[in-house]
């Protein structure tokens, strides 16, 4: 397993969570699981940054979270993206991309 | 936002609840990391360890989660608050000390400054109030200060002046009520018809006077004032039109004032006396005189146009003065002024109200003081803790604002507990209000002074708990926890080390000593006063106003007879063993004076004409006041008008133009053109006007030759006052039910109530140099407490190593009675510049009386020397081995 590690930007996980969840609810685990195999193990999350992320989304009001049964038949808390968050999220993308477009201007000159 | 609230909210109420779903929540996210390294092949533990490894800390993770709810910053503040009432409880004594240093400061403050604010910054309850003035005579150089204008100067006024916008004369008089055969006494006004408008007042029902009813030959009409209408007709709407009499002449009633008017002596003070008007007259037909000089017993209000000054309308009013002087021969100081209606009515309580405001202002600063004093001890003592929890990663804002909510809850209790000591005074002023303070009776709580004070005193908590905080929130951790920081050998118990400590201290006993000093010079100043002889004897007797007028005592005869009888009737009644009448009762508002021509005397040219008060007594006037004759004799029932006119005089004329001895026998007159009349007593004088007033010179006539029909009665009893008032006044009834008895009262109390003032000055400034003594004693034991309790390992050192215990107790007495010493030298420096303003309201006490002084030195001497001694006993019975172990 490659040790390099992604220290994630201020409010980056924000980002990375609400497009975790546009598929379906997901409790946090698998959310962090997620997001480990789609950065193919470049990011790992740890609970220590990913469950406060998440509280934080529940009390703007851009994810809802729910207890339900999940796979393996244990009660886990499932977190869903709501019609702000999705909003949210566009607004989000749009300015990561922006920013990454212009970094990457910046990185590519000369 | 409304999501975010609710969430917020849902955060704080269950809490719990959120707790536990986050526990089971991680717990959840452990168990299944655990499972996917157990899947992987790894063995149980290992897959733990690594399952733990990747997740991070838990309970960091944890206080994370409820960082991000929101409600970090109310945790916190309930935990701070928890945290300080916890830490204050296990140091009550500091705590306490503090609350009290506050809550005096506060309630002191607030209490005194809704007194001022009531009686010297709400504005009267007139239209425009700061343009009305009230005008008055003054003729300082024979002696009157101030006195009523008449008609005439009235007429010269309003045809002359350029000042004034309207202008109004009034007069007051007591008048009988005539209804149902009962007998009433009311007070009247007569006035011109712009008096009431001028002063605001509107009418309820009916109206009030119209320009025209100014002018001789209307009708007689008559407007009650709300109260009057509500007591006497029940608020009956018909009296409208209805007649009513007064000493015998009718009155057809053409309106009510609006119960929001209120005028009153202090306002408007009458010749007569009279307090508050029950009703309004238009002015009688010697005031619709022009060139009616003579009469001098008006009232002129006026309001000055828009934009003109006082001192304007002075410049402008004085110029006429000098030609009413030239043209009426009057003294050369003769003068008309021209005050504003404020300061008439708070005039001569200003001075009192002002110290007052600085005797509050300086405790304020000495409460602050010692709050300040406080905290910086506290904060002292607790430099080990903080320097603890700082060592247990507390950071510097989070100890910082842990101080601050102590210092600020402090605070709060002090604010609240002030609250309680304003209103526990004011209610006291109220109680102890002598009637004679103008306005007081609208005395409430001065809310924007209390929101002031509690701000002030807040702050000084912020800031006096901020400055220790940040201090003590640097500390150096090392240096802290090892005791070298608590008590440092090399400096000892020495003050020297604390310099800020020692200067508050000092502040504040410096601040004090004024205060005390103040009231000392004010409780003296009372005792001198209560001491005054007021010549006549105040014990046992009783008096009361009795008004002899009306259609059947036209002849002044009857009046004459009706107290004779009157007399006959009240000695034969139990207990009584004198009686006598009197047209001018000392220390009453009842006065009377005239000019004085006296044979063989020709006054000197540009010499003021003499005047001296005039009174008509019964016979056995004098006797039953215990005035001493000391020549000639008393008046006897055959001094009549049909014999030789003869007067008495008291000790001051006698002195004055007879030093000798030999008035006896000499002749005086009132004018040029009135007869002789022949002294035939010398009697002794009596303060008439209050205890600390001079009296003028009084010629006295017997009633059967000066037949006034209002005189004051005064009986001397052996029995209960009560009774025997009770007894005359159904006396007098009986004689006439038309005939009122009025302003009844012991001459015991007449003389206490013309103290009354003085005794409120007193008591007040009195009580705040307690509270300022009270504090400065805080200040000196919290400082000498806290320097003990921080050298106790040092003083345990010195005394495991040998030293005696007495040493122990001179090092710190010695030490504090130096901050005392410094403090209260600073404090006689002060004194004595400060006292001088209380010139003014002292009694026969010099502003820089040494008897004060030094009593009041010896008592802080005391005080100071009781505050040290407490600490400096505890360091004396610290017990090295115990001190020693506690390190």
């Amino acid at each position: 397993m490659a040790e390099v590690r992604i220290e994630l930007p201020q409010g980056t996980l924000d980002l990375l969570i609400l497009k975790a969840l546009t598929l379906e609810s997901m409790h946090g685990w698998a959310i962090s699981e997620r997001l480990q195999q789609v950065s193919r193990e470049a990011l790992q999350v740890q609970q220590g940054s990913l469950y406060p992320a998440l509280h934080r989304l529940e009390r703007r009001g851009w994810i809802k979270a729910h207890w339900a049964t999940s796979e393996n038949n244990r009660r886990a808390k499932y977190y869903t993206l709501t019609l702000q968050g999705k909003k949210q999220l566009e607004v989000e993308t749009t300015a990561w991309r922006r920013l990454a477009s212009a970094v990457g201007h910046v990185l590519d000159m000369a | 936002m409304l999501n975010d609230l609710l969430y917020r909210l849902r955060a704080l109420f269950h809490r719990e609840q959120m707790d536990a779903e986050v526990d089971e929540e991680l717990r959840n996210h452990l168990e299944r990391e655990t499972e996917k390294y157990r899947r992987a092949g790894s063995p149980p533990e290992e897959a733990t360890r690594r399952a733990h490894l990747a997740m991070g800390g838990s309970e960091q993770a944890k206080q994370q989660c409820r960082e991000s709810r929101g409600t970090k910053l109310f945790d916190d503040l309930l935990q701070d608050l928890r945290y300080a009432i916890r830490s204050s409880a296990k140091t009550p004594g500091l705590a306490v000390l503090i609350v009290l240093s506050l809550a005096i400061g506060i309630g002191a403050n607030t209490a005194i400054f809704s007194v001022t604010s009531t009686l010297l910054l709400k504005p009267l309850p007139y239209p425009s109030p700061d343009r009305i003035a009230i005008l008055w005579l003054r003729v300082p150089g024979i002696g009157i200060p101030q006195d009523w204008p008449s008609p005439g100067q009235y007429h010269d006024i309003v045809t002359q002046n350029h000042v004034f916008e309207d202008t109004a004369l009034a007069t007051g008089g007591s008048f009988t009520l005539t209804e149902r055969s009962k007998a009433t006494k009311v007070d009247g006004i007569r006035a011109t018809s712009s008096l009431l408008p001028m002063l605001g007042a509107t009418p309820m029902l009916g109206r009030v006077f119209l320009p025209e009813e100014d002018l001789p030959g209307k009708p007689a009409t008559i407007v009650l004032t709300y109260g009057f209408w509500q007591r006497q007709y029940a608020g009956d709407a018909t009296i409208i039109g209805r007649s009513i009499t007064l000493d015998g002449h009718p009155y057809a009633v053409v309106g009510v004032l609006s119960s929001g008017f209120g005028l009153n002596h202090e306002v408007l003070p009458t010749v007569a006396g009279i307090d508050r008007p029950d009703l309004f007259l238009p002015p009688a037909d010697e005031a619709r005189i022009p060139d009616n000089y003579g009469s001098e017993n008006y009232n002129i209000l006026a309001r000055l146009k828009p934009g003109v000054t006082m001192q304007q309308a002075q410049s402008d009013i004085t110029v006429i003065a000098a030609r009413i002087r030239e043209a009426k021969h009057r003294d050369r100081s003769f003068t008309i002024s021209v005050v504003p209606l404020i300061d008439q009515v708070v005039g001569n309580v200003r001075t009192s109200l002002l110290i007052l405001m600085g005797a509050v202002a300086l405790v304020l600063l000495i409460a602050c003081t010692n709050v300040a004093n406080l905290l910086l001890s506290r904060a002292a003592v607790r430099r080990r803790e903080i320097a603890i929890r700082a060592a247990l990663g507390a950071g510097r804002a989070r100890v910082v604002r842990q101080l601050l909510t102590e210092s600020i809850l402090l605070s709060v209790f002090g604010g609240a507990a002030g609250l309680a000591i304003a209103t526990l005074s004011l209610s006291v002023a109220r109680r102890m209000h002598p009637g004679n303070i103008p306005r007081l009776d609208e005395l409430a709580m001065d809310w924007r002074v209390l929101c002031f004070t509690l701000a002030v005193s807040i702050l000084t908590g912020v800031v006096f708990g901020l400055a220790p905080a940040l201090r003590a929130s640097r500390v150096d951790l090392t240096a802290s926890l090892k005791s070298g920081a608590k008590g440092s050998l090399g400096g000892g118990l020495s003050i020297r080390h604390d310099k800020l400590r020692g200067a508050l201290v000092i502040a504040e006993i410096g601040i004090s000593l004024p205060l005390l000093i103040g009231a000392g010079l004010l409780g003296r100043s009372f005792v001198r006063l209560a001491n005054v002889q007021p010549g006549f004897n105040q014990q046992h007797l009783v008096s009361m106003e009795v008004g002899v007028y009306g259609p059947q005592f036209k002849d002044p005869v009857k009046r004459v007879q009706f107290y004779q009888e009157l007399a006959e009737r009240t000695t034969h009644l139990p207990g009584v063993t004198a009686t006598g009448a009197v047209s001018g009762l000392p220390l009453t508002s009842a006065i009377g004076w005239g000019g004085m021509h006296i044979e063989g005397h020709v006054p000197p040219p540009n010499e003021p004409e003499l005047q001296a008060d005039v009174r008509a007594a019964t016979p056995p006037y004098f006797s039953a006041m215990q005035i001493p004759l000391l020549h000639g004799r008393t008046f006897v029932e055959s001094d009549t008008n049909i014999m030789p006119p003869v007067a008495i005089i008291d000790q001051k004329m006698a002195d004055r133009f007879w030093p000798q001895g030999d008035a006896v026998g000499k002749c005086i007159r009132r004018s040029e053109d009135s007869p002789w009349v022949t002294i035939v007593g010398v009697v002794g004088a009596v303060k008439s006007y209050g205890l600390d007033a001079d009296s003028r010179m009084v010629v006295y006539y017997p009633h059967g030759q000066i037949r006034n029909g209002t005189m004051y009665v005064v009986a001397r009893t052996s029995s209960d006052p009560a009774a025997t008032i009770a007894a005359i006044t159904h006396l007098v009834n009986t004689m006439s039910p038309d005939i009122p008895v009025y302003d009844i009262a012991t001459m015991e109390q007449r003389v206490q109530d013309s103290m009354a003032r003085q005794r409120f000055a007193m008591t007040m400034l009195g009580g705040f140099a307690g509270f300022a003594m009270i504090l400065a004693t805080i200040g000196i034991y919290g400082v000498m407490s806290f320097l003990v309790a921080q050298g106790t390992p040092d003083i345990a050192i010195r005394m495991a190593l040998g030293a005696r215990r007495s040493s122990m107790l001179s090092l710190v007495f010695q030490q504090g009675m130096m901050l005392a010493l410094v403090g209260m030298s600073v404090g006689l420096v002060s004194a004595l510049a400060l006292t001088r303003v209380m010139g003014s309201i002292l009694f026969d006490v010099r502003p820089t009386d040494p008897l004060t002084f030094v009593s009041v030195l010896a008592l802080m001497l005391v005080v100071a020397v009781c505050a040290c001694l407490f600490p400096a006993g505890r360091a004396m019975r610290i017990d090295p081995m115990v001190a020693l172990r506690t390190e």
